[in-house]
């Protein structure tokens, strides 16, 4: 049963794109990752799905009702965290909850125990707040009501490594729970941690769903040798690209076996990284092609 | 059907509480001042040269008791910062959310749009309505304060009034803003007030019958102070008719335009 259901959704901002078209479903109780570089279109189909904004074209439902611009009833069961967390600055953290909660017409409890969890502040004033305990405070708002449906956009940015593990095990019972989660992000580990699917959209466009198993075996990393090893028969390393005396490989497999090959070599520079999300993408896509 | 929001009329009332008050007192004590004065500038008007008092008419005339003079000096500031005061109220409360991001967060709430007009047009109404109280009061405090005696029934006639004009600038600001895209800097909505006020300025001034006209186009006409503490001229109904008609029509028209405005941020 499909909790989100898109199919050529269109969002042009007059002549600007804002979305050209996106085609997927989102299963209920699964974690599906949304990923795709700054200015894909991420944030515009989240306020689609949010009826925050008019569709150009296509058509989404959620819980098998169209999305509509001012939707108050599925906002009943959806909880959302926006990329920038913004509330009311002049206002004391246990001032918005209770704000929230009272809007939201639910019990403190849950909150008292999200708020002790997230370990936020109640006694500062949002305008105190850092970037990262303003997200804290989204996180506790989108989950106060214990909605059927999480949308997050770029949900950990900003919070630091032990808030981020805490963030994604709350994520996951939440999941356990039955709650099905849409979350935007271009940070590969979280998707991989949790996401049960992945779609990446790019230049507007979302037209595929991976499963997550199947996008792992695309993982790679991405070396940089000064000079190039033009003739190298390492296994696993292949050369991409040779300019101004660098080479830039991909290199699949054993670091540790690496790095003893690379020690036969006489090299002035060497540096490797995890490939990123939109690289490993774009190899999967060049895969598909072929 | 709920007509407002009990919880957000109070986040907005609270949010909007620092700035009604700070308008509030410092329009008010405005007014406090200029009333205390009138004991010592009162033998000022007596020696006015001819030339000069040819040139007041057009700002309402020597004023011959503490009620004129207070419609002269005071009313007209009134109404127009007044106005000022008013349009922002109005302007601000669709305007802030976006503009201050909190749009997203506000709108993920299970309310409908209408709803949150409502009790948004409320809340407009009731810091109008509050403003115009504490300028009322603090204004009759002040006749007190300098032992003059007034006429209770005209001076609360003219606040009424004066409130019903700020009620409407405030919901045209309101409109103005339903209408525009969002996040647009605050100081468009003094496009509201100060071409109304000119007009009402131009049309006192002129001799010419046609441009007399215009002030049917302003809403400063059915509550000038000059008119009703001074003069006691009849009742501007034409032009208080146009504009409470004309507000219906924008309130109406913007909560069309409120139901399906795309929140941006």
């Amino acid at each position: 049963m499909s909790t989100i259901q898109v199919e050529g959704l269109k969002k042009y901002y007059g002549r600007h794109r804002g979305l050209e078209s996106a085609t997927f479903e989102v299963n209920q109780g699964e974690i599906f990752g949304f990923v795709g570089p700054n200015g894909a279109g991420k944030t515009t189909l989240i306020r689609l799905l949010l009826g925050l904004i008019h569709k150009t074209g296509g058509t989404a439902t959620i819980f098998d009702h169209d999305i509509e611009v001012n939707n108050a009833l599925l906002n009943k069961s959806i909880g959302y965290l926006p990329s920038e967390a913004f509330f009311f600055p002049e206002m004391s953290v246990q001032g918005v909850l209770e704000f929230y909660q009272k809007m939201r017409k639910i019990d403190s409890t849950k909150v008292a125990e999200m708020t002790k969890r997230f370990e936020l502040d109640p006694t500062k004033k949002v305008e105190e707040l850092s970037f990262g305990n303003k997200k804290k405070l989204g996180i506790v708002i989108a989950l106060m009501h214990e909605p059927k449906l999480l949308i997050l956009d770029e949900p950990t940015t900003g919070l630091d490594p032990l808030m981020q593990q805490i963030f994604l095990d709350t994520l996951l019972e939440e999941k356990k729970k039955g709650v099905t989660i849409f979350l935007s992000s271009h940070i590969l580990s979280e998707v991989e941690k949790i996401c049960d699917r992945v779609a990446i959209i790019r230049d507007g466009v979302v037209n595929q769903v991976f499963e997550m198993n199947s996008v792992k075996q695309f993982e790679h990393k991405v070396v940089y040798l000064q000079p190039p090893v033009l003739d190298s028969k390492i296994q696993g390393l292949k050369l991409v690209s040779e300019a101004n005396g660098n080479g830039t490989y991909d290199y699949h497999g054993n670091i540790d076996f690496l790095i003893k090959e690379l020690a036969k070599y006489s090299l002035t520079n060497v540096t490797i990284r995890d490939a990123s999300l939109e690289e490993i993408f774009i190899k999967y896509y060049q895969k598909e092609v072929l | 059907m709920k007509i407002f929001s009990k919880e957000l009329f109070k986040l907005e009332f609270k949010r909007s509480f620092k700035g009604l008050l700070t308008w509030s007192l410092s329009i008010g004590l405005t007014m406090v001042f200029v009333i205390v004065l009138y004991p010592m500038v009162k033998d000022i008007y007596s020696s006015i040269p001819a030339q000069y008092a040819d040139f007041l008419d057009s700002f309402g005339g020597i004023p011959h008791n503490i009620l004129e003079y207070f419609a002269t000096e005071g009313g007209l500031m009134l109404q127009l910062f007044g106005s000022i005061f008013a349009v922002l109220e109005g302007f601000n409360a669709i305007n802030r959310d976006e503009r201050e991001k909190t749009v997203e967060s506000l709108y993920q709430l299970p309310y409908t749009r209408s709803l949150f007009f409502r009790t948004k047009l409320l809340r407009v109404f009731t810091n109008v309505l509050i403003f115009a109280f504490i300028n009322y009061i603090l204004s009759y405090i002040s006749f007190f304060i300098v032992k003059e005696s007034i006429d209770f029934g005209q001076f609360s006639y003219f606040n009424l009034l004066n409130m019903i004009q700020l009620v409407i600038i405030a919901f045209l600001g309101f409109g103005l803003a339903c209408f525009l895209k969002p996040n647009q800097k605050n100081m468009i909505a003094f496009s509201i007030p100060f071409p109304l006020y000119i007009i009402s300025v131009l049309s006192t001034m002129t001799n010419n019958a046609t441009l007399e006209k215009l002030k049917y186009l302003t809403p400063f006409t059915f509550s000038n102070p000059v008119d009703i503490l001074k003069s006691s001229a009849t009742f501007e109904w034409i032009s208080f008719v146009v504009f409470c008609s004309l507000t219906v029509v924008v309130i109406f028209l913007s909560y069309i335009r409120f139901n399906k405005r795309e929140f941006m941020v």
